[in-house]
Formats: structure tokens, sequence, C-alpha cells
């Protein structure tokens, strides 16, 4: 799974949003270190969708506030499954580089 | 939604058009949607609104080339490595053409790239240090002028701009390493220990400053550079904690920095300046340079609101006639601030002058590529008959022009690379000691950056040319009539247009490049205004340690002086230290008679001990100075003619008073003594050069070091080994400094100015080349596209005459608009140069004119010579051979 990808599966692991809240969420995630073009977050979500990992919802407003074109996006059950294996790898990755004393302790 | 947005919007949906059409029509509304979020979210700063378009447009155009690519894994990527291939046959095919548009794209491209890295690396990069771009120097300013800080407000900048979390300051001073007979005089940092921080460098060996070294009582401790370390010391590696003596002072060395490191300036030793004088009382002691770190997301700005009140207040209280309004301080980062004021119009105009070598270069491929659309036009003719898409047949010429953009591109930046390499050892070689040592040139991110800027705009701007020539391809009357309809009407306004630009570009070029060619040639054979055969020159800095008071500072200066005078090996010698400056506010000074019409009255002030006819100033009214002009006499001052004019119109100045103000002799009244004969004075590139003149008595100023200028007798050896013994003899731990012959000094003068003029000169050269084939040959093509009306007009019985007549009208009107449009250019340009330079009005004209005479016989030649090759063809074979 790409870094991208990953980062969208826990955006939307949190709840439903759209496209721009996605951006935000990943750039506040990162505290300003990671910001994701459009062109990049709509291929990874066509990317996810065709791997059913993503659904898109049509007119779905996840506030008073929302325009009814904007597409919000849902994790599926999959896509929760897919995230959650991601990182138990990446934890087990931690795990590995503290055990070589590349991080704190031992 | 603003206008703005609207306009970012449709950029935005242009650029959309990248990626295939199923998924614009899945994803693009919900893109756009987002986008124009990410719009809002700017917080309405146009800066930030840029930034986000340039970023989104780059990502769409590379995503969506991926995304294409990563869906049209059959035929369509089939047909983009069949198109590749064809392009690479037709420039195999035609070796000639593909080197000479390779050759030339690469000597824009890489000229363009050299001159942006070049001036990049010199002025704007980030000190190569940890997070360097937080690093900046802290000025004051006074009436636009910047100053160096008094060490005296240096407490009260500390804690009031909390901004900056570390701050330090540094002097540079002379100091003397080694014992008799290893003398040698190193350039010296006296820093704050906190620069050492700032700097976030560890020694190589030992350790660096730390403030316990500046305290009261502290032991005597110096950290040595890596090159004073080789040179003076052999590498030894156990040398840390070994005594040196440092200007007769025994001396602990503590440490070696590495190799490259000479943070703040270019140094060979750092000694700790005393904590004690960033808490005197007394202003006016010792002048810093101020450097400090901004912590993280600090802005300049944020600097700048906290030190100027404090800086105010400070010089205010020092100097009541100084407007509190006209004092701020200016933030910068340290390699802009030691570049100094004219930074940034040295930076825009240099890459200007490299862009329109770069357009020049792009105007004479278009030819090039669109004779050699006009020779296939037949071809894409049939194709397109055929069945052929017009999109196919401008992919494969666009892959043509990707291929030629690349070869150059890649060639270009071999050559900038080459060239950075080149500039990073002449400068080294020439220049080691006071190199700024972040001056190291190379090929790196920046470059590659830039030069896949420049690749990419030379593969748009020809991109578009040839797509044009393919679409507007006219089927019907190109299987009629032949090569003859190639002319069409958009193909003769394009052609014009590429002239125009052509005459446009070449005669901006040849103006900026004759004007900076007379400036160079000045700055080599510039006049001292006195007779510098047989002169050396020599520095003396009475070390502090040794010669603490002004009185003990200024008998070693008369002594050396007197020995130097009384020695066989030298037929005259004198002291001399520039104190003011007529540009500055220490050239400031005040009449107790003569009025002084309004202004502040500034000349250049210069402090000598000696005969002053040496410096080419002849005494023609009263006295001149003598040894016993000093701080037990009144105070004196002689004042040149050209000031005596200026300011005691129609009577003498001797017996006048008057007072040094810029240079803090604000208590004391000098009398003139006399008046000396006009030499010009100061930088001999600046327009400021003037021969108004201020002399006083060295012994009656608060110089501590001194310039020795020595005529020898006989011979340079006799007068090296005169100076060394004259200093020797007042002390054994005097030795000069930097002995050098005077006509050496001149020489280095107009180095960099002789070295950056055949740099450009060589730019310039390869534009000249480019606009004589490149005019020639779009001329030659403008004309070859008329042939078959020429053929027409001269079998209805048309003269030669009246033919030539009417094409050299025709280049005529190309050249008159092209020096329209250069005409502005111009003009701004000369106006550049005589604000900046001592150039003339009726020089500027006279180059102007020339330049423009030599650009009409260019486009008149390049007219004639094609006029009398297409008179050669008969009207029969015109006709015949379309």
């Amino acid at each position: 799974m790409r870094p991208v990808e990953f980062q969208i599966l826990l955006t939307l692991a949190h709840g439903d949003c759209h496209g721009y809240a996605i951006i935000q969420d990943i750039q506040a995630r990162s505290n300003g270190a990671l910001t994701v073009e459009t062109g990049t977050l709509y291929r990874a979500l066509q990317r996810l969708a065709e791997e059913d990992l993503v659904r898109p919802q049509e007119g779905r407003r996840t506030s008073p506030v929302d325009d009814d074109r904007r597409r919000v996006y849902a994790i599926t059950t999959a896509g929760r499954r897919a995230a959650t294996e991601e990182a138990r790898r990446m934890s087990a990755l931690v795990e590995q580089a503290r055990a070589a004393r590349l991080l704190g302790g031992a | 939604m603003n206008r703005l947005h609207t306009v970012w919007a449709a950029i935005y949906r242009r650029a959309l058009a990248a990626f295939p059409r199923d998924f614009r029509a899945r994803w693009g509304p919900d893109m756009e949607l987002a986008f124009r979020d990410r719009l809002e979210g700017a917080q309405h700063s146009r800066l930030r609104e840029v930034i986000l378009v340039a970023r989104e447009v780059v990502n769409l155009l590379t995503d969506g080339i991926r995304e294409r690519i990563h869906t049209n894994t059959g035929p369509l990527r089939m047909l983009h490595i069949q198109d590749i291939r064809y392009a690479v046959r037709l420039l195999t095919r035609s070796p000639g053409f593909t080197l000479l548009t390779v050759l030339v794209l690469a000597g824009g491209l890489g000229l363009s790239t050299f001159t942006f890295s070049f001036l990049y690396t010199a002025m704007m990069r980030p000190l190569p240090l940890g997070e360097g771009d937080r690093i900046v120097r802290i000025d004051p300013v006074l009436e636009g002028r910047r100053y160096p800080v008094d060490a005296i407000d240096v407490g009260a900048l500390r804690a009031a701009v909390a901004s900056v979390g570390e701050m330090g300051g540094y002097s540079e001073r002379e100091v003397v390493v080694g014992l008799e007979g290893e003398r040698r005089v190193v350039d010296a940092t006296v820093a704050d220990p906190l620069l050492f921080g700032i700097a976030r460098t560890p020694a190589l060996l030992g350790r660096s400053l730390i403030p316990s070294d500046a305290e009261d009582g502290a032991e005597p401790v110096v950290v040595l550079s890596f090159r004073t370390w080789e040179v003076a010391f052999g590498a030894d590696r156990d040398i840390v904690n070994k005594r040196v003596e440092l200007s007769g002072v025994s001396t602990r060395v503590i440490g070696v920095m590495p190799q490259g490191f000479g943070f703040p300036v270019a140094s060979e030793a750092w000694l700790p300046l005393p904590a004690r004088t960033m808490t005197t009382t007394e202003a006016g002691l010792l002048s810093l340079r101020l450097v400090g770190r901004m912590g993280k997301g600090v802005t300049p700005s944020q600097v700048v609101a906290e030190a100027t009140p404090v800086l105010q207040r400070a010089f205010a209280s020092r100097d009541t006639s100084v407007k509190a309004r006209g004092v701020g301080a200016l933030v910068e980062s340290f390699p802009k601030a030691q570049f100094g004021e004219e930074r940034t119009l040295v930076f825009t105009a240099l890459n200007l002058a490299a862009a329109l070598i770069l357009l020049l270069a792009l105007v004479n491929v278009t030819n090039l590529l669109l004779a050699r659309a006009n020779e296939r036009i037949r071809e894409t003719a049939v194709r397109l008959a055929l069945g052929a898409s017009a999109g196919r047949l401008v992919m494969q010429g666009l892959w043509e022009t990707v291929l030629v953009c690349l070869a150059g591109g890649v060639v270009g930046t071999a050559g900038a690379s080459w060239g950075l390499d080149a500039i990073t050892r002449w400068t080294q070689a020439n220049i080691p000691a006071n190199l700024a040592f972040w001056w190291v040139w190379q090929m790196d991110g920046v470059t590659l950056l830039c030069a896949g800027v420049f690749v990419t705009v030379a593969i748009a701007t020809l991109g578009v040319v040839v797509s044009h020539r393919v679409m507007h391809t006219n089927v019907r009357q190109v299987m009629q009539d032949g090569n003859a309809r190639a002319g069409s009407r958009h193909e003769g306004r394009l052609s014009r247009a590429l002239v125009q630009t052509q005459v446009t570009t070449v005669t901006v070029l040849m103006f900026a490049g004759v004007m900076a060619g007379i400036m160079a040639q000045r700055a080599v054979n510039f006049d001292p205004g006195y007779d510098v055969t047989n002169l050396l020159q020599a520095g003396i800095s009475p070390p502090d340690a040794r010669y603490g008071t002004r009185e003990k500072r200024q008998d070693a200066l008369r002594n050396v002086h007197a020995r130097l005078a009384e020695h066989e090996a030298f037929e005259r010698v004198v002291m001399r230290l520039d104190v003011g400056e007529k540009t500055s506010p220490t050239g400031r000074f005040a009449t107790r008679d003569a009025g002084s019409a309004g202004t502040v009255p500034t000349a250049y002030v210069r402090a000598t001990l000696g005969d002053l006819s040496a410096l080419g100033a002849r005494v023609v009214e009263g006295r001149a100075f003598d040894a016993s002009d000093d701080t037990s006499r009144a105070p004196v001052a002689l004042v040149s003619q050209s000031l005596a004019a200026r300011y005691w119109r129609g009577r003498s100045p001797v017996g006048d008073q008057l007072r040094l103000a810029g240079i803090g002799d604000t208590l004391q009244w000098r009398t003139i003594v006399g008046v000396t004969s006009d030499v010009m004075l100061g930088n001999p590139l600046s327009r400021d050069r003037s021969p108004d003149g201020i002399y006083v008595p060295l012994l009656q100023s608060e110089a501590s070091r001194a310039v020795v200028l020595a005529r020898y007798r006989v011979s340079e050896v006799a007068g090296r080994e005169g100076l060394s013994q004259a200093y020797s003899a007042v002390d054994p731990l005097l030795v000069p400094d930097t002995v050098q012959p005077f006509a050496e000094v001149m020489r280095s003068v107009g180095l960099i100015a002789v070295s950056v003029t055949r740099l450009f000169g060589a730019c310039l050269a390869f534009a000249l080349v480019l606009a004589l084939a490149g005019t020639y040959g779009l001329m030659s093509r403008s004309i070859g596209l008329r042939r078959r009306e020429i053929g027409v007009r001269r079998a209805l019985g048309a003269s030669d005459a009246i033919v030539t007549r009417l094409l050299l009208a025709q280049g005529g009107r190309q050249l008159g608009v092209g020096t329209l449009i250069a005409a502005p250019f111009l003009i701004v340009g000369g106006l550049g140069f005589m604000h900046f330079f001592p150039v003339g009005g009726w020089l500027t004209l006279v180059v102007g004119v020339g330049v423009s005479v030599s650009i009409i016989a260019l486009v008149l030649g390049s007219t004639w010579l094609p006029t009398r090759k297409v008179l050669r063809v008969t009207p029969r074979d015109a006709l015949w051979s379309d």
C-alpha cells in the first residue's frame, strides 16, 4: 500500500470526508509537513475505489454547509481491514528498528 | 469566488486535460471543487495562491501523464514508442540539422542555467550550516544606509529581540602569529563565542570558543582555521593546547575548525570578543556586525519590528540631530546582507541578459524547426489526406522537439556544471584570503531544477510553434501547389515576429554588452591620480595587547614612518587611512564660516602622515602637514581645490575652521592650513568618485592602523627588505602586512572586472554568432517563402532593382518594429548605467547609436544576401520548381 493511500484510509477511519477535508486532515496530522495535491489524491482514491477499499457516496452532506455536488468518501470493511494490516506491518517495523537501537529503548 | 479565482479555476480545468477522458469524467468535477476549496483556504494571500496553483498544475501534468501511461498499456503506449522511434530516425537522418539545433539550444540553456546558479549561490543560497536559512545579519539603518552595531547596543537588542534566540557580534582584525623569523600576519575574527553555537559546526580538533573564554581574566585562547593549521602549523595533529605567540601574547590553541568553515567571514583564526565590551557604557568604542539565528517560524519582519524601537532610542540618545523615524533595522539572510544593497539589481539584470540569450537561441531553433517542417509539408499533407489524425502528427513533431530539447538540456547542463566547477577553482586560486566560505559553485539540486525549468520552457515554446504549424496545414492547397503554399499568411506572420524578436533581443544584448565592456575597461585602466611606478603597499597595525592606548599606537606609527623616511631604500613614503566617505555619513563635515547651500556638506576624508604628493595631492596654498602635527598641537586640516571652490567660493579657505562630524570629531574645530590640488577619490567604478577631499594628520585622528605607500629607489626586493627593517627597528613584533607592489593592487582591483567581462564577453560572442547566423537564416527563409511570388513578379516585368527594394523594405519594416520594441529597454538600461557608473549621457548615446547602426547593417546585409540568391533563379525555374 502506498503511503498516500494509507493516509487516506487513516483519515476515513475517523469518519466520512470529502476530498478537501481529506487533504486538510493529512496536512494537519503531519503538522504541515505533508501536502497532498488534488491530482495525487484522486488518483489514489481511484485505486482505492477500484480495490473496494473506499466507497464514493454521491450528494451526501457531512455538514450543513457542504455543497451538494461534493462527493463524500467512506472507508469499506475491506478498507478498514487493509489499513489495519498496514498499521500492523508498520508497527512491526518500528519494533525491529527499536531492537536494532535505531530508536530509543531496547 | 473573486475574479482571480475564476482565472485560477480556468487554468486548473485546462491542466486537468492531462488526465485521460474517463478519469476526468469520473473525478474531474470533484477535483475542481476540492481545488476551489483549497484556493479559499489560501487566506487571501496572493503569493500563497500563486504557489498553490503552480503546485497543483505541475501535479496535474505529472500525475495526468502517469495516469495515461498507467491506463493505456496497449495500443497508445505502442503508438508513443513508434512516434519516439520515428522522431529518432528523423533526427539521425539529418545529423547536421540535429547537431546544430542541439548545440544552439545547449548554448542558450547552459548559459541561462549557469548564470542563475552562479548568482543564486553567490547571493541567495542559505548558508551551508545546520538550518542556515535562519541565520540573519541585523544592521541598523540610518536614512537608507546600513551601519555596524555599536557594542553598547548589543545588550539592549538581545533583551528586546525575543524572536532571535541566539545573537552574537564580531569584528575583524589582523594579528601576528609566531615568533621572530616565522611570523606571519593573519586575518582574525574577534567573535562572540555564541557565534559558534549559531553556526552549529563542531571543531575538527579540540573545541570552539565558549562563553567562559570571553570573561575577564580568562586565559588567552585562539581557534585556528583549517588553512592556518595547515600552512602555519604543518597540520600538526597535536596542536591543541600548544601555546603560540599572538601579537606578542602567549595564547593557547584550543581548536581547529573543519576545512571550508569561515563563519561569519573568511577568517584565519578566531579570538574571543571580551564579554565586557558588551557591557560598556561608552558609545563609539567598538563597532560590531551582529549575527543571529531566528527562532523556528520567525520571519525577518518580526525581527525588524522588535529591533527598530531599540535602535531608534539608541541613536536618538547619542545624537539629537538624528530623527527617530530615519532609523530602522535591516534583517537579511547572511549571504544577502554580505553581498550589499545592489544584489537585487545585479541578480535581475544578469539573469535577464541570460534569459535574452535563451530567447535568442529559441528563436533560432524555432526557425530551424519551421524550415524543417516546411520541407516535410507535402508528407504531412499526404498523411492527413490518408486519414492520420492531426493529434498523431502533432505528437510526432512534439517528440522530435522533446528529444532535441532534452539533448540540448543535457549538453547545456553539463556545460553549466563544468563552468561552475571552473569558477570555484578560479576563485579559490585567485582570491583565497577573503572568499566567502559558502562560495562553492557546483552542480546541485537548484542547478538541476533550474535546468529542468528552462528545458520545460523550451519544450513548451517550441512545441506550441511546431504543433501550430502542423494544425494549420491546408491539405488541399499543399497537395495542389506543393511547398509554395507553405508560405501561408500564418507562416509569414510568424516569420516576421521571429525576425522582430531577434532584432529586439540582439539590440538589447549588444548595448548591455558594450556598456559593460566599457565599464570593465575603465576598472582595469583606472588612474589613481598619482605615479604608481616602484610603489610598494603594506599595512601596519600595532597590536592592542602591547599598544593599549591611542598615544602608544600613534607613537608606533610615527616611529615606523620616520624609519621608512630615512631609509636609503625609499625616496618617498606616506601613510594613509581612509576615515570618511563622501557617500556615507562618515564624510559629513561642518564649516564655521562657509555656507552649505542647504545640504549637509560631505567629502572624502583621508588621514595622512608624510609626503602628500605621493598621493597626487600637491599643496598649492598654505602649508603641508609635518610630523609635529599631533595631538599636542591644534587640530588642522587641508582641503582640495574643488572643495574650496564649492564651499569657500571666491575666497581662500585657509584660516577658516571645519569640524568632521561624520567620524566623531564633534567637539573640536580644525583649522584649515592649506589647499591641495585635486585628485579623484573613491571607488573607481562608482558614480560617486569625486575630487572633494579633506586631509587630516594621521597623528590627530583616531587611527590605530594605516596603509604604507613607499616608493623604492633600486629594486622591489630591496624595498621589501627595507620595510621589514624599518618595522622591526621600532618593534621586533611588528611585521609589514600584505606587502605588494601597488601595480599588483590595481591589477587585483581590475581582476574580477576583467574576469567577469571575459565571461560575459564569451556569452555575448555566442549571442552575436547566434544573431548573425539566426538573422541570416530567418531572412533567408522569409525570402525563400516568397520565391514563387518573386518569380511571378519578375515574369510580369519587375526588374531586379524593384524586387531588391521590395525585399529590403520588408527587412527594414521588421527592423523598425524590432528597434521600436528595443528602444524602451535601451533607455532604461542607459539610464541605469548612468545612475550606477561614472558614464556620461553622450557616451551612452554614442553606444546606443553605434549598436543601432550595427543592427541595421546586420539586418539589411542578411536581407540582401538571400535576395541576391533568389534573383539568380530564373522566373521559369522559380515557378517550375514549386
